[in-house]
């Protein structure tokens, strides 16, 4: 990513694991209608590493996801991001480790449609606020070159197709330079061309800049070019497979 | 530019009908207000200055002597009641005018005064009779003093001057007699003496009851015919700061021991009058504002809920609560400032238009146009009102957006 590659000085011991989960558990409900979807999950995302989840429908892979997103929080469990632990901060202290140090992709990329694609980006940089505004705009446009949409950086994004969409949203859930990726069925709304261009365009960051990516996938071919599945079951990362042929720190299930 | 304002700007500019839709109730409302605050207040100062150019600031009046008071008084709020105290003994007239008024001239803050003898004459031409207030002036005291010479609107000051038994006559009271500048009339005083006068000018001051009762003439000529040579009854006060009458009024009381009345006091009814036409002005037109800050609170809230999927977003990307909050705050407050900018400007604009109307009142107070007042109290009020209600209106969807939990907006969309 050039000279655009890190805006800020990290904040974080790079020499720790990007994301360190350890037993989170995780009831939702009332009392009567209390569902513990999360069991003691425990996982480890190790720089330059890409991780798929997969499982049934209400298994807890989005749950897990937003509690690793610093949106929701566990009911019990031990949370380090970067080595440093982030459960049960305040909502100022949360939401600034998000700007950081956290990257969301959704499946309905959720984009602010009164704004163009460049703007779009430039949103996590407005609110992390280290850089100027011409500096946000020249990463802005460096990072929708790095997904193949440079040429329409200032078409509205409602403008855009469901393709372009999404990878606006990678571009932006890339605009602070995050340490950890997450990504809710990121290629789910997708066809199968661009699902593809989605999923290479995420794994090439991931690898190239050395982050991890985990990402909640129903797509087997998906989870299949990613480096660790981990199969969830009733709130339980019950199998963890590796599907890359060189040596690799372990994803602890 | 915080991003929360940025992106307010956006969220506003991109809705251009719900824009317009909340900017039209503000602006109205604002332009409504400081035009119908400013006609109101218009007529309150004309009245006002007609007062104050008329009868002056503070009017000092009878002699007074003020009584012992017993050891046990008659207090407000005491459970003894004492009957019979009377606080004060009241001399008609003024005790040593000339002495009395170099004293008073000597106050810092006081312009002029002029001595004024007062009384019921009866003046009769051939046709008819009329009760007329007299007031005997010394001209070029009373010229100082108020503003009789502007008033004057047939014949002159200097002809009434040269005449020792020249009068001139409030312009409604000369219609009554049917007299114009030039004509006899015979004042009868209330002991019987009849003089002749001539009509040497008519004054309008714009009150009526002035204008249909009240005559000048020659301070000795009016204590002539009222037998009351050297009497003065009161003496008109003129100030630089009007407003600061009844702290002179209180303080020539209780040095000069007679009675001093400000212009507040002595027109206390009017003026709440006025007051109260533009209270209720002022509440009628605030409703608009109110009712454009209800369609600001339903536009809002219905950008709330079709936004929630973009809050849930902004708060996965690290905005926090207050930055969501503060986004649809500053929605109100860009509604807010851009309708009192153009309410002001609409304002000024109707109230300029509605100074240029052609009116005939002919009332309390006389006027040939709409009397308007430019204050920039209308303006920053008409604002502080807009903005209270606009931003309690925006401060509720705020709320909502800020509190609207981010997780169960995206578990209901993703999956």
């Amino acid at each position: 990513m050039a000279n655009h590659s890190r805006p800020m000085k990290p904040s974080f011991d790079a020499s720790q694991p990007c994301l360190q989960a350890r037993q989170l558990e995780r009831y939702l409900g009332s009392e009567e209608s209390r569902v513990h979807v999360l069991r003691g999950v425990s996982l480890t995302l190790e720089p330059g590493t890409v991780h798929a989840i997969v499982g049934p429908s209400g298994c807890g892979k989005s749950s897990l996801l937003y509690i690793l997103g610093l949106l929701d929080n566990p009911d019990s469990g031990e949370l380090l991001i970067g080595g440093a632990p982030v459960l049960s901060l305040v909502d100022e202290v949360a939401s600034a480790k998000r700007t950081e140090l956290l990257g969301f992709v959704f499946q309905f990329h959720f984009l602010l449609e009164d704004f163009s694609a460049e703007e779009n980006v430039m949103i996590p940089m407005r609110r992390l606020g280290k850089l100027s505004e011409k500096e946000m705009g020249e990463r802005a446009r460096h990072l929708l070159d790095e997904v193949g949409l440079g040429a329409k950086a200032k078409r509205p994004s409602r403008h855009l197709s469901g393709g372009e969409q999404q990878r606006v949203a990678i571009a932006r859930s890339l605009a602070n330079d995050p340490l950890v990726l997450l990504a809710d069925e990121p290629t789910g709304n997708l066809d199968s061309i661009n699902s593809d261009r989605v999923f290479a365009l995420l794994t090439r960051v991931v690898h190239n800049h050395h982050k991890s990516l985990l990402l909640v996938t129903h797509n087997p071919g998906i989870a299949e070019k990613c480096d660790w599945v981990h199969e969830m079951k009733d709130g339980l990362i019950m199998k963890t497979t590796e599907n890359r042929p060189h040596p690799q720190p372990k994803a602890k299930a | 530019m915080k991003p929360a304002l940025y992106i307010a700007l956006r969220f506003t500019a991109a809705r251009k009908r719900a824009l317009v839709l909340s900017l039209s109730g503000v602006v109205l409302g604002v332009a409504f207000f400081i035009s119908t605050q400013a006609q109101t207040e218009g007529f309150e100062q004309f009245f006002v200055q007609t007062v104050l150019g008329t009868s002056g600031a503070v009017v000092i009046g009878d002699r007074f002597q003020a009584r012992y008071t017993p050891p046990i008084a008659d207090k407000p709020g005491a459970n003894t009641m004492v009957s019979g105290q009377q606080a004060r003994k009241y001399y008609d007239g003024i005790d040593n005018p000339n002495f009395l008024m170099r004293v008073v001239e000597n106050y810092s803050g006081v312009i002029a005064v002029a001595p004024v003898i007062e009384g019921n004459v009866t003046v009769r031409t051939d046709f008819k009779d009329e009760v007329m207030k007299l007031d005997g002036i010394d001209i070029k005291a009373h010229l100082r003093a108020t503003a009789l010479r502007g008033q004057v609107v047939s014949g002159s000051i200097e002809r009434f001057e040269a005449k020792p038994l020249g009068l001139l006559l409030g312009s409604m009271l000369a219609d009554y007699l049917q007299v114009k500048v030039g004509d006899i009339l015979y004042v009868t005083g209330t002991e019987g003496d009849t003089r002749v006068f001539t009509v040497e000018g008519i004054f309008q001051t714009g009150i009526n009851i002035i204008d249909e009762t009240r005559g000048y003439c020659h301070e000795q000529a009016a204590q002539s015919i009222m037998k009351r040579p050297f009497a003065i009854t009161s003496v008109i006060v003129r100030l630089r700061d009007p407003e600061r009458a009844p702290y002179f009024a209180k303080t020539f009381e209780s040095q000069l021991s007679h009675q001093a009345r400000s212009w507040q006091e002595r027109e206390s009814g009017n003026l709440a009058i006025f007051r109260t036409l533009r209270l209720s002005a002022a509440i009628t037109v605030s409703l608009i504002i109110l009712l454009a800050g209800f369609g600001i609170f339903n536009i809002l809230t219905m950008t709330v809920l079709n936004k929630v999927r973009e809050i849930a977003i902004l708060r996965s990307m690290g905005y926090r609560r207050v930055d969501i909050q503060n986004i649809f705050l500053y929605q109100g407050l860009i509604i807010a400032t851009i309708g009192s900018i153009i309410g002001c400007a609409l304002g000024a604009l109707l109230t300029f238009g509605i100074s240029r109307i052609p009116i005939k009142i002919r009332g309390v107070i006389h006027a040939d146009y709409f009397v308007v007042a430019w204050s920039w109290h209308h303006y920053v009020t008409a604002a502080v009102i807009a903005f209270v209600s606009v931003l309690v209106a925006s401060y509720f969807p705020a709320r909502r957006a800020a509190l609207l939990p981010p997780v169960e907006t995206l578990r209901g969309s993703g999956q």
